[in-house]
């Protein structure tokens, strides 16, 4: 195939969403930086999708150190502690950089920004833009991104991160149409995001495929917590192919109540304090319990309901959701939507330090793909937090990294042009095999999980990266590549569920009497790497 | 499951010289949208189908296709049995994928200024509509002027609107959106039908915009002097001949029982440029049993004025008008102007009721006319369609007086919005694509409601351009013949 394209900057970010943006706006203040993106820039990553908000601490009766504790709190306390300071501390600042680039977030008589009420925090201080916050918070970057020095590589998808030594220079890229490039920098950022996509319902835009945990991994980077796996409370039911498709938080923050089939508040069974604002993974097995044990709808799901909210509360506050269910055929403001759980954000990701640093010199991760910061389960609002906070601090670390060689060694190449060539002798096609590997992760290792039914899933996603994959022409290249990339994380996801032998946060192990708190845990983190894994033993086993 | 045959537009630029449809038949769940069956001809017919989404849940912009000659996002719009789906009007990279990317990079950006400033509450709740946008270029794709004018497209001139209503934004951005186009818009209201979000980029960017080049002092000197002229004489166009309401006394009782009452409001052109149809109108009326009282103190409805945002003395105009009806205790007023109809319908807050000619006659229900030997087709007036949502009556109508009548895909003929006195060529060349649509239909000739239109059109095509006022009268005379003959 040969390279088609060669060329080299000082930070190469690989992710265009929301914390890629950031990490670009920041980097290039260093240096020349190119930012690629496997969509059209903003368009590909979650945040573009994220509605309910961004949480920061702006008023006098809020506090850091409050917003810290409902963090920790939500996180079961397997937050890395640093980081999830280094967040609640500079959420507000970012804001206010979001402010100063021209964000329009709802505001108040006095000028304030408008805060809401989210699941598990003491003060509402989730700040939003509607119910498309995270569309206001890219519409911003993107403003800034076109204005500033950056160079956009749309539609390049990072293949591989090419090492000199252990150290990650760069990457191999491909385009839309399979042709290859590579790309040599002093430092790299990786901000793909999320892997929802590895579970047959999800929130995930079809670029929520995990790569940046693949590409990371293989170059020998550490990744921590893989097993957390936050599934959103409430995703669509129907119609079938919109299945999982997110319904905000806010609509719960507005006062959107939660019903079983026998018309039953059931939170109150659950959480009497909180009801439906207690944290998504406490709401969303709430739910699953509902519905496993036949109080749910036919379709297996239950009720969220806003219709006794006057109309026009719904039509300014949730005017997505409104729009997104009347193109379904159901007026909110009216019928009460039909909800279930639905794989929304990984917890787990890479290893980084508060400067965004992996295990690996060179290169750097920001948002979602990195892990840590939230623990065994996220609140509602401190993600997009995340990416503004840590896409700033990746884009700022990896500016001030020294100048290397910027040379790409070309075996390197060449074994991706091997792996590629490969497809051209496979069997199974990457739709089929990615349709079978959702639907094993759904089912095997969902909200509820046992040792038996993960090590039989296990098995399943070793039997399906065993069967070499089918690919001629450049689009089925990029998905049979994609697909191996998701096989891999999901073997993370397995491999961590089953080492942590504890339910903590969003991972439920059904088959393990837990003896301790959360607070209490004597386990930490598990950890992956092409050279390790295990899980952090930080106490005595009770 | 069920199955569905779709077409989808194949082009490879790098193989093909032109593009091709292909036919597929897939199957889909219930209540697929049109992603789903791409997805499934991509999964199991052909895995070399190109097309883009990202988001699934209308947010991203990523998946605008054409389907059955419309925009719409692939993830939201519910596939059907049949479709057709094309690309964006956009250069195609391959298939249904366009390059929006250079249309993406050219949109203004705000600079603010560097002391971060919060924005009040109104502030907000002005620029929130004209944020919304999810820039997928559906707008770009179908807006008429950019088909023949240099002209950076709807959604750069909402952009430039959210910049400049924004108070931390340090950048002229009125010299700025009439370098790129601000005047060349007609306000034809397609790109607000397109859009996923329904933002009315015409009405809360456009003419927001020229309302502020007007403050500026940059109106175009030709649309300064239809102001002028209103100004002076309550009328936005010079009188060539007796006017309509020098011809009519002020209330025009019908040939039989009164079925029903209506004030009429007459507008500028049917006034005084062309005042035969609206005179057929009458005759119309007094034939199916309406009482027409014309006030005849009536003045301008402000239409040219609004679209080119000369708009100080509107609230006089419309303040006259509406004591015009009011006074007589109108309380349902008729227009055959679409614009003047339009206008009254969405720029005013009137305490009665609007009704365009062919929602009036639909409403009383007429006497059948004798049906014209002739073929004609219906241009639709963008202020009717649009404007006052107005498609079916005046078909109905039209199938009811001529023998044959042959369909015409809607387009704006280039009249509208100030852009015929002030952007004539631009207009011309519009009308032109207007006039070869007419030809391409073999119709013998062209119906349609609004004046504006009717001139315009006139100028570009040799087939006659008649209103439907006219065409009923001339079915009822032919009718009164044929019985005098028996």
């Amino acid at each position: 195939m040969g390279v088609i394209t060669t060329e080299d900057c000082h930070v190469l970010v690989i992710g265009s969403g929301g914390a890629g943006i950031r990490a670009a706006l920041e980097a290039a203040q260093y240096g020349e930086t190119i930012l690629i993106g496997k969509t059209i820039a903003g368009k590909g990553g979650c945040t573009v999708m994220a509605e309910g908000g961004y949480n920061a601490v702006l008023r006098e009766a809020d506090t850091i150190t409050g917003h810290l504790e409902d963090t920790l709190k939500g996180g079961a306390y397997l937050n890395d502690r640093t980081l999830a300071e280094v967040l609640v501390n500079e959420a507000p600042d970012r804001m206010a950089d979001l402010i100063r680039m021209g964000a329009v977030f709802d505001a108040e008589e006095s000028c304030m920004i408008a805060q809401r009420p989210f699941g598990g925090q003491r003060f509402p201080r989730t700040c939003y833009a509607g119910d498309r916050t995270g569309h206001e918070i890219v519409m911003t970057l993107l403003e800034r991104l076109r204005a500033s020095d950056v160079i956009i590589r749309n539609e390049i998808t990072a293949l591989e991160l090419a090492t000199d030594e252990s150290r990650v220079c760069g990457a191999i890229t491909s385009t839309r149409d399979g042709g290859i490039g590579a790309i040599a920098a002093d430092a790299v950022v990786l901000a793909t995001g999320g892997a929802g996509q590895i579970y047959d319902i999800t929130t995930n835009s079809t670029a929520g495929t995990g790569d940046g945990y693949a590409l990371g991994f293989r170059a020998g980077a550490e990744l921590i917590d893989m097993e957390m796996v936050q599934f959103h409370p409430t995703g669509a039911v129907h119609p079938y192919d919109a299945r999982g498709r997110l319904i905000t938080e806010a609509v719960r923050g507005e006062g959107g109540i939660l019903k079983n089939v026998q018309g039953e508040r059931f939170m109150s069974r659950y959480d009497s304090q909180r009801m439906e604002l207690s944290t998504r993974d406490v709401v969303a097995r709430s739910i699953a319990t509902e519905v496993l044990e036949g109080r749910g709808t036919e379709k297996g799901g239950v009720w969220l309901d806003v219709t006794h909210l006057p109309p026009e509360e719904i039509e300014a506050r949730l005017p997505s959701m409104l729009e997104q269910y009347l193109a379904f055929g159901v007026d909110i403001r009216k019928e009460a939507m039909e909800v279930a759980p639905t794989a929304h954000h990984m917890m787990g990701g890479l290893r980084i330090t508060p400067s965004c640093e992996t295990t690996v010199p060179g290169l750097f991760a920001c948002g979602e793909v990195a892990g840590g910061v939230h623990g065994a389960n996220r609140l509602g609002g401190n993600a997009l937090a995340e990416t503004q906070v840590f896409g700033r601090r990746a884009g700022e670390a990896a500016g001030r990294s020294k100048e290397e060689k910027r040379e790409i060694d070309p075996t390197q190449i060449e074994a991706v042009e091997q792996r590629i060539a490969a497809f051209g002798a496979g069997e199974m096609k990457p739709s089929d095999c990615v349709a079978r590997m959702k639907r094993a992760m759904w089912d095997g290792a969902g909200i509820y999980r046992t040792a038996a039914a993960l090590t039989t899933t296990r098995e399943a996603i070793l039997d399906l990266a065993a069967s070499p994959l089918a690919a001629s022409s450049g689009p089925e290249i990029l998905d049979a590549w994609t697909a191996q990339n998701m096989l891999l994380v999901a073997g993370m996801i397995l491999d961590g569920a089953l080492m942590r032998q504890e339910s903590r946060g969003a991972h439920v192990r059904s088959d393990c009497a837990v003896r301790w708190g959360v607070e209490d845990s004597p386990y930490g983190h598990t950890r992956i790497s092409p050279s390790y894994r295990g899980i952090e033993l930080i106490g005595r086993i009770a | 499951m069920k199955e569905i045959t779709l077409t989808i537009q194949r082009f490879d630029p790098a193989k093909d010289e032109t593009p091709h449809q292909e036919t597929y038949t897939v199957s889909v769940n219930e209540g697929a949208r049109v992603l789903d069956a791409l997805d499934e001809v991509r999964r199991s017919l052909d895995p070399s189908l190109m097309y883009r989404s990202c988001c699934r849940a209308g947010q991203c912009g990523s998946c605008a296709v054409r389907v059955n000659g419309n925009p719409a996002l692939a993830c939201m719009q519910e596939a059907t049995d049949g479709m057709i789906v094309l690309p964006l009007e956009l250069p195609v990279i391959r298939d249904l994928a366009t390059d929006i990317a250079p249309v993406l990079e050219r949109l203004a950006t705000i600079l603010p200024s560097d002391s971060p400033q919060s924005l009040s509450k109104e502030e907000v709740e002005l620029i929130k509509p004209l944020r919304e946008c999810i820039e997928c270029l559906s707008c770009v794709s179908v807006c008429p002027a950019l088909k023949v004018v240099d002209f950076a497209g709807p959604t750069a001139m909402r952009q430039q609107m959210r910049c400049a209503l924004d108070p931390r934004d340090s950048e002229d951005r009125i010299t700025e959106a009439i370098e790129r186009g601000l005047f060349a818009c007609t306000t034809c209201h397609r790109c607000v039908e397109v859009c996923p979000k329904k933002i009315k980029i015409p009405g809360k960017a456009i003419e927001k915009l020229r309302e502020r080049a007007n403050r500026a002092g940059l109106t175009l000197p030709r649309h300064q002097a239809v102001a002028e002229l209103v100004e002076r004489t309550g009328r936005s166009v010079e009188r060539t001949e007796a006017t309509f309401l020098e011809q009519v006394p002020e209330v025009i009782e019908p040939d039989g029982p009164v079925k029903m009452t209506i004030g009429f409001f007459v507008g500028c052109m049917f006034n005084g440029r062309v005042p035969q149809p609206a005179l057929d109108a009458m005759e119309v009326m007094k034939r199916n049993g309406i009482r027409v009282i014309i006030p005849h103190e009536q003045v301008c409805c402000g239409s040219p004025l609004i679209r080119t945002g000369q708009t100080t003395i509107l609230p006089d105009l419309k303040k006259k008008n509406i004591e015009a009806f009011t006074s007589r205790g109108i309380d349902t007023v008729m227009t055959m102007c679409a614009g003047c109809g339009a206008t009254l319908k969405n720029d005013y807050d009137t305490p009665f009721t609007v009704m365009d000619i062919t929602e009036v006659l639909e409403k009383v229900g007429i006497e059948p006319p004798a049906k014209l030997p002739i073929s004609a087709t219906y241009h639709d007036p963008c202020h009717l369609l649009r404007g006052q949502g107005i498609s079916e009556p005046p078909r109905h109508f039209l199938s009811m007086v001529v023998e044959n009548y042959i369909p015409m895909p809607t387009q704006c003929c280039g009249a509208g919005g100030g852009v015929r006195s002030g952007q004539p060529e631009e207009a011309a060349a519009l009308g032109k694509l207007r006039g070869e649509a007419i030809a391409a239909t073999g119709a013998d000739i062209v119906v349609t409601i609004c004046p504006f239109c009717e001139f315009h059109i006139q100028e570009q095509t040799d087939k006659p351009v008649k209103n439907l006022a006219t065409l009923l009268l001339e079915g009822y005379r032919k009718k009164d013949q044929e019985e005098k003959g028996n």
